[in-house]
């Protein structure tokens, strides 16, 4: 089932590279293995057994058996959701892509289905080198997609997240030889916890990059702002995930001394982001803008709830990376649909397009509300429970939190009401349009998937750890 | 019983729903008629309730209903769940039987706006949040619905979108709102961790004095910033933004009035922290000073109203502050009569009148249109509190709790005297500008009398039976003869005062003099107009700008934030992270140039990189091992 989960986006990646389709054949064929990826999926959830949780569906080959590398994959409960982000939301961004008609279908279509592949291998992963490569098979197409399909400013963009990440990879890439030679085996989950704080730092270094953690977020708003709107999308949505599930996985689960010994820095970078990104947010000049640094903001909460290594932390950080990456995506993809419109992303050039668009003005609002976390919603729901996590550790980090509740109130409403109230800005002409039902298949899953969980948040947050017990879970290495 | 209050709380929210994804396949009206049917179901519902707690003996009025767990972490959990007791249900009759009055009026005021749909669609969801916040059965879901009040706010304040003061307005109520959202989630994280859950229940166990002042004080802030007490008022008259009936649903009857509520359903965390309530108490003295101070030179209809508003609730925060919580939901319930009787009559006035708010146009009305006069006249005697209307039993009964709190409580029973003088003159300021006097030249141009069609009818209907209510209303209770509210609600929050009845009759005697007194100098200026307006050219410019508060915390929070916002960009983002990066990138080149050049070609230069890298390898393995 979990090689399954892998092995069919990268076959049919396979398949479009290989056979000489056209654009809409192979985007059609594209968007069907997208969407029987999320069947896998759900015949997934339905078969894995929460109750009793902890690793499933374990498939092992050996690989190098004298360095006790081997293909180990397998899921754990958190991974059930992470994948399921996955799979929903390279769903939706392969649809927009291919509804928008992106140049050079074939090639386009076989990065994005590798790149699902690639992710769902970071999440199931349970072999170090097996995880440095996925992790790495992701980045690959990323620079692609970024540096051939993006904006104008393109290659800088690409350039720049290629050094960030790369330093961030060969930092992870030593952590994991000298983690993996000194412990006599490279299996994740047999592998012993170790005290070396330069082995964890190594990783940290490479999740915070990728993630990314103030103040290494150089690349971000580039990177963000010249790919085209799916790329973007799943940049944020998905990809920035893979960093906080390392911080999951890895950095607190097998350095717990180190963990607790760095947590008050980590902790203060992760704060340091959420405000700092959520100012930037609130000046940001641009949808986009707006949109990534609230990610980075958003990054540093689900960091925070990671660090506070307890049940409500633990728990929250999970639903909120599932919920990030719905919101993050569809806010991508809205964003897009915006631009299409009016060929700019400027707020100072848009405006009231809420007036003879209501189904545009209905789905951006429930998003940016679902952004702020509007009690009731489940971006509310993570975000309670992180504060209450981290509160253990000391009331200051909550209240930096519920300052930051408040200016997450101000950035998003104001994204919203630059787009869709007040005036009609000098960009958005009649001739704009209101969603047309395509786009509307797009979002509207993901739209439901929140307000699914906004009625039943413990849907993740029950079903992550064993018993619900996120910090036992980790301390015993996820055995 | 309980099947009751779960129809009575998501059958709006079905509404809503239903027309949100209908879109243009529903008339207008027919969302209209959709909505206001949903309300009524809800009142159904709540009514069903009511009758059931009824059959049961005072101690086993409680009934807790969960559906599903809502939200976990570890051990901690919470219900989506609803209690039914008797505040609950209490609450649950105004907010569902108000409500479902203000949604039928809207029928008429709504009548050919182009987005009614939505605006139905908006008001549904309005009183699934706020009956969610008085239903819900742990502190997590009350703030759940606290929040979704403060977002369905936004929406109907900023109804009209294209108006840039709307959209404003709406934004501030709604960062106001989520400021004490936030205080409100502190108290509750410190409760997680000293208790492990939020259950109502735990508010009543034993903390020390620090964690209970905390936690009190994070209560307070949700309810100043929600009721528009000070230090978070400055939102409410600006709310004025939205549609009328959106005035008189929020900001008359029922989401201003959720911070009482919520003092009232904590009040054990308040007694376990005296300072706070003493605190919360203060605040109520001082805002309906400062708010009956500000209303008498306000020129707006609507906003003479609102500071009204912010005036009554300062009551009502001064009663449940001593202690008085039977006394405080009473008026409470009064004032969510007479006070959306008022806005509805004003707001058939601003329609008659072609949407003019301005009371310095008016005059003369009590003419042309007699019935509406009625209205409002009824609306403001009950507001002043003149016997035998509504306002009269409520508010004296909080002035004579105020005498049984010590010194302290005589301060505040002087504010609240002085409140009601106050009163009687801005209330009446209103009603003799707007109805006396000889009909202005902009009536006579643009006066237009209602018909006697839907809008007509869905306009006068909800006004009469408010108007009926805003009479007998206050009837129910009359302490220290009878008080049935006070024994319903004994179970859940016994009063912690109780006044004599010398004291009864001292503040009622009191403030019915110091009312007609208020009444008869507004006659003296405004209605036989004897008196000169006096001018005090100071206070005026100080009234007119509100206390100043909102340059104030433009100059303390907002421009703080912008100016942050924009210094991080200039001395943080830009240099900082988007040179390094960039010049990391040149440098990288560089670095690529000067690599290139160990390209030699030479099959020794490989030998020698290819061994020395081994040894360096090797050298890292012993470190290791």
């Amino acid at each position: 089932m979990t090689t399954a989960l892998i092995v069919l986006p990268l076959a049919a990646a396979l398949v479009i590279w290989v056979l000489p389709l056209n654009d809409v054949s192979a985007g059609a064929l594209a968007l069907l293995a997208a969407l029987a990826e999320v069947g896998v999926w759900i015949q997934l959830v339905a078969r894995y057994d929460f109750a009793q949780g902890g690793l499933q569906f374990a498939q092992q080959r050996n690989w190098f058996s004298d360095l006790h590398v081997s293909y180990h994959v397998g899921v754990y409960g958190f991974s059930v959701w992470l994948i399921g982000l996955t799979v929903v939301a390279m769903a939706a961004a392969i649809a927009y892509g291919f509804w928008a008609g992106r140049d050079r279908m074939r090639a386009y279509m076989g990065l994005m289905l590798f790149l699902t592949g690639a992710v769902i291998g970071v999440f199931t992963a349970q072999d170090l080198l097996l995880f440095y490569a996925f992790f790495e098979a992701m980045m690959i197409p990323l620079y692609v997609l970024v540096g051939v399909w993006g904006g104008p400013g393109r290659l800088g963009a690409t350039l720049k997240f290629v050094l960030f990440t790369m330093a961030g990879s060969l930092l992870m890439l030593a952590s994991i030889v000298v983690y993996g030679l000194s412990q006599n085996t490279f299996d994740l989950v047999q592998i012993g916890q170790s005290t070396s704080d330069w082995v964890f730092l190594g990783f940290v270094a490479a999740f915070a990059i990728k993630a990314p953690l103030f103040p290494l977020h150089g690349w971000l708003p580039d990177a963000y702002r010249e790919s085209s709107p799916e790329v973007a999308a799943i940049l944020s949505g998905v990809v920035s995930k893979a960093a906080a599930y390392g911080f999951l996985r890895i950095a607190i689960t097998k350095f717990p001394e180190p963990a607790q010994h760095y947590r008050a820095p980590i902790l203060a970078l992760a704060a340091i982001g959420l405000i700092y990104g959520s100012l930037l947010a609130f000046r940001a000049p641009d949808i986009r803008g707006v949109i990534a640094y609230s990610s980075l903001a958003q990054m540093g909460l689900i960091t925070m709830g990671v660090f506070s290594v307890n049940d409500l932390g633990l728990d929250g950080s999970v639903l909120q990376m599932v919920n990030h990456g719905l919101i993050s995506t569809t806010l991508f993809l809205l964003a897009g649909m915006v631009e299409r419109r009016t060929l700019t992303g400027e707020l100072s050039r848009l405006g009231g397009m809420a007036r003879g668009r209501p189904v545009l003005a209905t789905v951006l609002l429930t998003t940016g509300v679902i952004t702020l976390a509007v009690p009731l919603s489940s971006a509310f729901a993570g975000e309670f429970l992180i504060l209450a996590g981290v509160f253990r550790h000391g009331w200051g980090w909550s209240v930096v939190g519920a300052v930051a509740m408040v200016l997450a109130a101000a950035y998003a409403l104001r994204l919203v009401s630059a787009i869709l109230h007040r005036d009609v800005g000098p960009a958005v002409s009649d001739a704009a349009l209101d969603l047309r039902p395509a786009e509307l298949g797009v979002v509207l899953p993901m739209l439901a998937c929140l307000l699914a969980l906004s009625a039943w948040p413990a849907a993740i947050t029950q079903h992550s750890f064993r018993g619900d017990h996120g910090q036992a879970d980790v301390a015993q290495g996820f055995k | 019983m309980i099947s009751g209050a779960w129809i009575c709380l998501l059958s709006p929210l079905a509404a809503a729903g239903l027309i949100t994804l209908a879109g243009e396949r529903i008339s207008r009206r027919g969302a209209g008629y959709l909505a206001t049917l949903s309300c009524f179901v809800a009142f159904g519902g709540a009514i069903a309730s009511f009758v059931g707690l009824l059959g049961r003996d005072g101690g086993h009025r409680v009934v807790v209903s969960t559906a599903w767990t809502w939200i976990s972490g570890g051990s901690y959990r919470s219900g989506f769940e609803v209690m039914i007791d008797p505040l609950s249900v209490f609450m649950m009759l105004i907010v569902a039987g108000v409500g479902a009055l203000i949604v039928a009026y809207s029928i008429g005021y709504m009548d050919g706006d182009d987005e009614e749909r939505r605006y139905f669609a908006y008001m549904a969801l309005f009183v699934f949040s706020m009956l969610l916040l008085v239903q819900g059965g742990n502190l997590l879901l009350l703030l759940a619905g606290w929040g979704m009040v403060g977002l369905s706010s936004y929406l109907l304040i900023g109804f009209w979108h294209e108006r840039p003061s709307a959209i404003a307005a709406a934004k501030k109520a709604f960062i106001m709102n989520a400021i004490g959202d936030a205080t409100m989630a502190l108290a509750l994280f410190l409760l997680i961790k000293k208790a492990g859950s939020v259950e109502f229940g735990i508010l009543g166990g034993q903390y020390s004095s620090t964690v209970a002042t905390l936690v009190a004080l994070g209560l307070l802030g949700g309810a100043v910033a929600k009721s528009a007490q000070l230090p978070l008022q400055t939102w409410l008259p600006d709310a004025m933004e939205g549609p009328t009936p959106v005035s008189a649903l929020i900001h008359a009857a029922t989401m201003v009035t959720a911070g009482v509520y919520l003092i009232v359903r904590t009040h054990s965390i308040f007694e376990a922290a005296p300072h706070v309530a003493d605190l919360a108490a203060g605040l109520g003295a001082a805002t309906l000073l400062l708010a009956g101070l500000i209303a008498l030179v306000q020129v707006d209809i609507k906003r003479v109203i609102a500071y009204s508003t912010m005036s009554q609730i300062g009551y009502m925060f001064l009663g449940v502050g001593v202690g008085a919580y039977a006394n405080g939901m009473f008026h409470l319930m009064t004032h969510a009569f007479f006070k959306a009787l008022l806005f509805m009559a004003a707001g058939i006035v601003i329609h008659a009148l072609a949407d003019e708010q301005d009371i310095r146009k008016m005059g003369g009305l009590r003419q042309l249109m007699p019935r509406t006069y009625l209205a409002f006249l009824i609306g403001s005697v009950a507001l002043v509190g003149i016997f035998p209307f509504a306002g009269f039993f409520s508010k004296d009964s909080i002035l004579a709790a105020a005498m049984d709190h010590g010194a302290y409580g005589y301060v505040l029973w002087a504010a609240g005297l002085a409140g009601t003088f106050l009163t009687g003159l801005y209330t009446f300021r209103l009603l003799f500008l707007v109805f006396w006097g000889e009909p202005s030249p902009f009536v006579r141009e643009h006066f237009h009398a209602l018909k006697r069609d839907v809008v007509g009818v869905s306009l006068a209907v909800p006004v009469a039976i408010l108007a009926v209510l805003s009479v007998v209303g206050g009837w129910i209770q009359w302490e220290p003869l009878w008080h049935p509210i006070e024994t319903w609600l004994q179970t859940v929050a016994e009063p912690t005062v109780s006044p004599k009845s010398w004291q009864e009759a001292v503040s009622s005697a009191l403030a019915l003099l110091l009312g007609l007194g208020g009444i008869f100098l507004a006659w003296l200026i405004y209605g036989a107009r004897r008196v000169a307006v006096p001018r005090f050219a100071f206070a005026q410019r100080v009234l007119e700008h509100k206390f100043y508060f909102d340059e104030l915390y433009d100059a303390l929070f907002y421009r703080p934030t912008v100016w942050a916002a924009k210094g991080l960009y200039r001395w943080v983002e830009d240099p900082l992270v988007d040179e390094s990066s960039n010049s990391l990138g040149q440098d990288t080149r560089d670095l690529g140039r000067l690599v290139s050049r160990a390209q030699t070609g030479l099959l020794r230069t490989y030998a020698l990189a290819i061994a020395s890298s081994v040894a360096v390898l090797a050298l890292v393995f012993v470190a290791v091992r």
